[in-house]
């Protein structure tokens, strides 16, 4: 059998099973768009409504975990068929993709360069290529960062409790190490916080350049900020101060339930994780405030469409529609992902937004101010590949497997041959 | 009836020669002939497809520096599997493989064997002790592993629990290379061991009860009888199991890779050095993760050519062994 043929038949084999599950035009006539989504972008209420006032348009969300979302588009990009009509890109990959961004639709051939000044400036950049002639992706919400902690374990330390307070009380992250000292000297049988590795992400997210320069040049081994964010967040975990979790795994959501640490770093769409993990019995406990360091971003992300859809036109309106700003704004107050347009986080009515369940703490003031004097940090193409080798080393440190020292040695020679 | 009879009876007497054969002899002679054929061809257009192109076209992938989503980068020749030969990572892979394989097919085979004998003793309820040892099977493997990651918690996972009971310090189960293996051949085994014992089983049955009866006779115990009836009798099975373990254990994923709270929420690696990352999953980190499809290709072909070296080692053996009983 000759291999077109073989080719062909296995062709028509993998398109009788995908039919199933193939997005396009309906029997009654509708274009069907479909959503490939991860976590909770909060598009169940809008889509609805979207349907109702476009008769013609039936929408379909996909919604798995991050990293499957990640794996599985890269593959339906690979073969040519099988992504969604629009797809999410996270902040961490959105430089990767960008790399191959002529399998996706160039949105400026739709107009979207118009809409350029809804976003704050780093984000519209984050998702266009070529010095903003290609518009890869458009803005959902982004990531600014604040701190929660948990107030009733922070009174059985001693240490403050209201959040201007404790907001004082670390002003950088060598004071906030220091409050960790403390909490640990007073209450040693719970962990002060969860995971090096999101203190870590957190500090280097605070810098404008991390594992590669602005020109995408790699420099994590000469970049002091990396090497100062990873001793931060090492020492932590040599101190056993870290629960030594996995972020956002079941673990995690275990040791919410059980109160077993007392802060963790929370950009605004982790306030949902959060909640959702320590369950309605911790509801008043929780508090968010300033982080140390001052402003950063760790997420959000973009609406991009894949080339490969059947309709790209449909597809782009949608996406638009769903990054408005009205839309952002409503998506705030049900969800608590912070919109990425200045105007909306700036929007009296988001600034007076609170969250009960995080005992009424003013998120909308708290994440609009951090947002405001954020650095956004350069992610270089490579960034996704190099980033999950330092974490992993921050893991070795707090299992004990390892020091700092061996940990930093071990990560750097992986992430050189990572970004080679 | 009584006129078509002589006629057919006929038929083998009137034939001299093949070529003067009645042509519906002819046909069916033909048909005697292909029809195996065309029955078993099925199977090897299958095969052909989902089996023998994607390996050709893999070993093609490996000889490229190919990128997933943007594929051909260029033909590289034999680069990667030189790469291949000096990354640690590979061969910590390797090892983590077969010391999974090992850890996980010796005791489970051992104890389907131990199973089997005791089901064929014609318990009470038979059926439903036959039906039980297959449940574990049954149950999808992504449930099987996310309820074992629970019991093997470090912070709040029943072993833990049970272990303090005893006096034992709680065990990260992850991070140390020894308890980790130990935690993911549990789970293999657990899902493995009534399968192989219903194997067992089933060629037991067909082994003459009076060879039992007559080495009772003998004077021989229930454990001479075993290795030296039960066990030889049983061969062929036993090699089958073998060789499918052999298969199934060094392709070792699911297991491992949800045994790593990482895999789901961030890039796993298969423990925080590598401490259970198979070559499947090695497989996966560089091919769907950093999204070197070439490298990729290459570490499959090795493990292909691995699991062909190990399927062959076993079988010779496990027919040495089992013949000399």
């Amino acid at each position: 059998m000759s291999r077109r043929l073989v080719g062909s038949a296995a062709a028509t084999l993998a398109m009788v099973m995908v039919a199933g599950c193939g997005g396009g035009s309906q029997a009654d006539g509708k274009i069907e768009l479909s959503l490939g989504l991860f976590s909770d972008f909060g598009y169940d209420k809008l889509i609805e409504e979207y349907q109702a006032s476009h008769s013609n348009i039936k929408i379909e969300q996909r919604k798995v975990k991050m990293e499957q979302h990640n794996t599985q588009l890269a593959t339906q990009l690979a073969g040519g068929r099988g992504a969604a009509d629009i797809v999410a890109l996270e902040e961490g990959v959105v430089s990767q993709f960008r790399a191959s961004k002529d399998k996706f639709v160039n949105l400026a051939e739709y107009g979207a360069k118009d809409l350029k000044d809804q976003w704050a400036g780093w984000k519209w950049n984050q998702g266009t290529a070529d010095g903003g002639e290609f518009v890869l992706g458009l803005g959902t919400d982004m990531g600014s960062l604040g701190l929660c902690y948990r107030a009733d374990l922070f009174a059985a330390a001693g240490l403050p409790t209201d959040r201007a307070e404790v907001a004082k009380l670390w002003p950088t992250w060598a004071d906030y190490a220091k409050a960790a000292d403390t909490f640990t000297a007073k209450t040693p049988n719970v962990k002060f916080v969860d995971t090096a590795r999101n203190v870590y992400k957190a500090i280097l997210d605070q810098t404008e350049e991390g594992y590669f320069a602005k020109d995408d040049s790699y420099i994590a081994e000469k970049n002091d900020k990396v090497k100062t964010a990873f001793d931060q967040a090492a020492a932590l975990g040599t101190k056993q101060q870290t629960g030594a979790l996995e972020p956002f795994s079941q673990d995690w959501n275990v040791a919410l339930k059980q109160g077993s640490f007392a802060t963790t770093t929370c950009p605004a769409w982790a306030l949902a994780l959060i909640k959702a993990g320590a369950g309605d019995a911790a509801a008043g406990k929780w508090d968010v405030t300033t982080a140390p360091g001052g402003g950063g971003n760790w997420g959000g992300s973009f609406l991009a469409v894949p080339k490969q859809g059947k309709h790209p036109k449909e597809a782009y309106e949608l996406a638009k529609w769903l990054t408005a700003p009205e839309q952002q704004k409503r998506i705030f107050k049900e969800t608590g992902n912070l919109p990425s347009q200045p105007k909306v986080y700036q929007d009296a009515e988001v600034q007076a937004t609170v969250n009960e369940y995080f005992n009424k703490a003013p998120v909308g003031q708290i994440f609009a101010t951090s947002a405001e004097s954020l650095k956004p940090t350069y992610r270089g193409t490579k960034d996704s590949k190099v980033g999950p080798v330092f974490g992993t080393a921050l893991t070795r440190v707090e299992q004990g497997k390892q020091s700092a020292a061996e940990a930093w040695t071990q990560a750097l020679k992986e992430a050189t041959d990572a970004a080679k | 009836m009584t006129v078509t009879r002589p006629e057919t009876e006929a038929a083998p007497a009137v034939s001299v020669s093949p070529s003067k054969e009645p042509k519906r002899f002819r046909l069916s002679n033909w048909d005697a002939k292909y029809t195996p054929y065309l029955i078993i061809a099925p199977f090897f257009v299958v095969f052909g497809i989902f089996g023998l192109y994607p390996l050709i076209y893999t070993a093609w992938v490996s000889l490229h520096d190919w990128q997933l989503i943007d594929g051909d980068q260029g033909f590289i020749g034999l680069d990667n599997y030189v790469k291949l030969f000096g990354d640690a990572n590979f061969w910590n892979a390797l090892f983590n493989t077969l010391s999974l394989f090992v850890l996980s097919t010796v005791p489970q085979l051992l104890a389907a064997l131990g199973l089997a004998a005791l089901l064929d003793r014609g318990l009470r309820g038979s059926a439903f002790w036959r039906a039980g040892v297959l449940l574990p099977n049954v149950i999808s493997v992504a449930a099987v592993a996310l309820v074992f990651a629970q019991f093997f918690g470090r912070d709040f996972g029943i072993v833990n629990f049970l272990l303090g009971f005893v006096g034992i310090d709680p065990i990260d189960w992850r991070a140390e290379t020894w308890a980790s293996h130990l935690a993911v051949s549990t789970m293999v085994m657990w899902r493995w061991t009534g399968y192989n014992a219903l194997l067992y089983l089933a060629a037991m049955q067909s082994v003459p009860k009076d060879m039992y009866e007559s080495a009772t006779l003998d004077g021989a115990g229930r454990w001479r009888m075993f290795w030296s009836i039960t066990v030889p009798s049983i061969r062929p099975t036993i090699l089958f199991t073998v060789v499918t373990s052999t298969i199934g254990g060094l392709q070792l994923f699911a297991e491992p890779a949800l045994f790593d709270p990482a895999f789901a929420t961030s890039n796993s690696t298969g423990g925080s050095d590598r401490q259970f990352q198979t070559l499947v999953l090695y497989m996966y980190e560089k091919g769907f993760r950093l999204f070197d499809a070439g490298y990729a290709a290459t570490v499959a072909w090795m493990l292909f050519l691995v699991v062909l070296v190990v399927a062959v080692i076993n079988f010779t053996l496990t027919r040495r062994i089992a013949g000399k009983g």
